[in-house]
């Protein structure tokens, strides 16, 4: 096969060497962290930011972002970029999961699930009525014959010389979805570190527990919203531009941006356990 | 029941704030044309067709917006320590971080239309003169609600982030909203104004943007006062709920089986903006098209 006639199936291809050489660093990485630090809350912390990396890598691929062509009226999906929105909603939902926090870990990750997938409600609502009520233009989707939930047909929906338009219902449910996933997973790391950092902070700076709780909850939250930043973008050039949601066929490629997120979150979460645990 | 009382007045009263901020920085993208519009704004001469639109995107609305307010945010927050008057700091480092809105800009308008001098555009110094202020004082508008929303947070209703963080948080969030609602309105109902209503613009058509006004060729300020009709205003509804909402499970229901009443809340306004957007799907599939008659298996 030449390399012309290989480039459009690449997009959505595993390359297997990559994904076995991520999986080693990412053990290398536990491992290291294990052997380092025992497996006391420095080794817990590692774990919860790899899976907190892993929901939000999930979660983007969710997230029905049609780009430039959506603001036209030409693809189906929301007008802007994938890593953006997702970090708005997940953001959203870190702010009242980090709210939450004294409430436990359940809670507090539940809470901030629910304020990402708030977010996308309300922004995807806002989108189906703008381009139902402000540009008069139903919604359709360009990849699937018929919506997957409702059933609903897409075809005569969809105006000429365009991919389709707007969110149809699946897109709307992934949206929220996506916004469910991201939030828990910002939430998920902020909460680690916030342990890891309010229990080694006192020691390593001498001062109480209280005088330091500001700058643990600071160092938590810019970690939380970097390592969010890491994972959504990693995801976007996963999806390569635009997707429609979880019945997108780019949706399939989630294992790649499931590794290469938990080796991300991991190589992110070792250099954030080390400034206070070495 | 007091400070119960107290919550629901910050918490009406930061999402007063966030309509203002969300209406405000649609306008202001809309008008520098940074959100996904842009494409075709930068498009347009390269398909010949010249035009007088102001041209800043060279970041993403929610990137930049999570500059901007974290700037106002994190000068208010200095000025705050050295114990100036919160209203006095939150003016004052709004107003710093619009200049550097200001700057921005600037050097994205210059930047991205010489960019296109190989297809004969120019660079038109009356547009940057009088297109770059109005840009900056819509900024201010809305850097300087939402950092003073997210001061009402941290200082009236305890959120355990500093206000930088903060900003950080709502400036991402306030582009998000932002450019999700209001990118199409200004994309499809203003850039392709001379295409039929009621459909998306064929993609054949990118490029021929609306370049004329009813009186001589159309610029930016024409842009920004149709989106300031139903876009603008739109986005911030959205961005306002959004904070709104988010406030008032919290401080309302936060309290409520040990933090699972904000969480029954929270699902039972997921649903029903659920309901609501499927309502508006199902109505614009009974008002409007089919385009074509419906086929057995659908589409291809």
């Amino acid at each position: 096969m030449s390399a012309v006639a290989a480039k459009p199936t690449a997009g959505g291809a595993v390359d297997m060497t990559a994904m076995i050489i991520g999986l080693i660093i990412l053990l290398v990485v536990i491992a290291a962290t294990y052997f380092v630090f025992g497996s006391g809350l420095a080794f817990m912390a590692l774990i919860g930011i790899i899976v907190g990396g892993i929901l939000i890598g999930f979660g983007v691929h969710f997230v029905p972002v049609g780009g430039a062509p959506a603001a036209m009226g030409q693809a189906p999906g929301i007008a802007t970029g994938v890593a953006m929105l997702a970090a708005g909603a997940g953001l959203a939902g870190l702010f009242g999961g980090a709210w939450a926090a004294e409430q436990g870990v359940v809670v507090a990750t539940i809470t901030g699930a629910i304020g990402g997938g708030l977010m996308m409600a309300i922004t995807c609502m806002f989108v189906t009525f703008i381009y139902v009520f402000g540009m008069g233009i139903p919604c359709a989707s360009g990849k699937v014959a018929k919506d997957p939930i409702t059933g609903d047909t897409q075809a005569e929906f969809k105006s000429q010389g365009t991919e389709g338009h707007g969110l149809p219902f699946v897109s709307y449910v992934g949206g929220v979805i996506g916004g469910l996933f991201g939030g828990a997973g910002g939430t998920l790391i902020y909460l680690m570190l916030l342990d890891l950092y309010k229990e080694e902070l006192p020691a390593m700076m001498n001062a109480l527990p209280g005088q330091v709780l500001p700058i643990a909850v600071t160092l938590a939250g810019m970690f939380a919203i970097g390592m969010f930043l890491v994972n959504a973008v990693l995801a976007a050039y996963n999806i390569t531009g635009t997707i429609e949601g979880p019945h997108d066929p780019k949706f399939k490629r989630f294992p790649r941006a499931i590794v290469a997120s938990a080796v991300a979150s991991a190589v992110c979460g070792i250099v954030a356990i080390m400034i206070v645990a070495v | 029941m007091e400070s119960i009382v107290f919550g629901i007045g910050i918490t009406a009263l930061a999402g007063a704030l966030a309509t203002v901020a969300g209406a405000a920085e649609n306008t202001e993208s809309d008008i520098g044309s940074q959100g996904d519009p842009n494409s075709q704004v930068q498009l347009a001469p390269q398909m010949g067709y010249i035009h007088r639109i102001f041209n800043k995107a060279v970041a993403g609305e929610p990137p930049a917006y999570g500059l901007w307010i974290v700037l106002g945010a994190g000068i208010a927050w200095a000025f705050m320590a050295m114990q100036i008057n919160p209203i006095l700091a939150i003016v004052l480092g709004s107003g710093i971080a619009v200049f550097v809105q200001g700057v921005y800009a600037t050097t994205a308008y210059l930047g991205r239309t010489a960019s296109l001098a190989k297809f004969g555009q120019p660079v038109y110094v009356d547009i940057l003169k009088s297109m770059t202020t109005v840009t900056m004082a819509h900024a201010f508008v809305a850097i300087f609600a939402t950092v003073t929303l997210c001061h009402l947070i941290n200082a009236a209703l305890g959120h355990p982030f500093p206000l930088p963080l903060l900003g950080i948080v709502w400036g991402i969030a306030l582009g998000a909203a932002g450019s999700a609602t209001g990118n199409p309105f200004y994309g499809k109902e203003r850039q392709y104004q001379n295409q039929k209503f009621g459909a998306g613009v064929p993609i054949a058509a990118s490029g021929n943007i609306v370049r004329y006004a009813e009186a001589g060729e159309r610029n930016s300020l024409d842009n920004g006062w149709f989106s300031a009709k139903l876009g603008g205003p739109a986005s911030g509804v959205c961005f306002g709920l959004i904070v709104f909402l988010e406030l008032w499970r919290t401080v309302l229901f936060e309290q409520v089986g040990a933090g699972w009443g904000a969480i029954i809340i929270g699902i039972i306004m997921i649903l029903v903006f659920t309901v609501i957007d499927r309502y508006i799907e199902v109505w614009a599939r009974k008002n409007y098209g089919p385009y074509t008659k419906p086929t057995e298996e659908g589409s291809s």
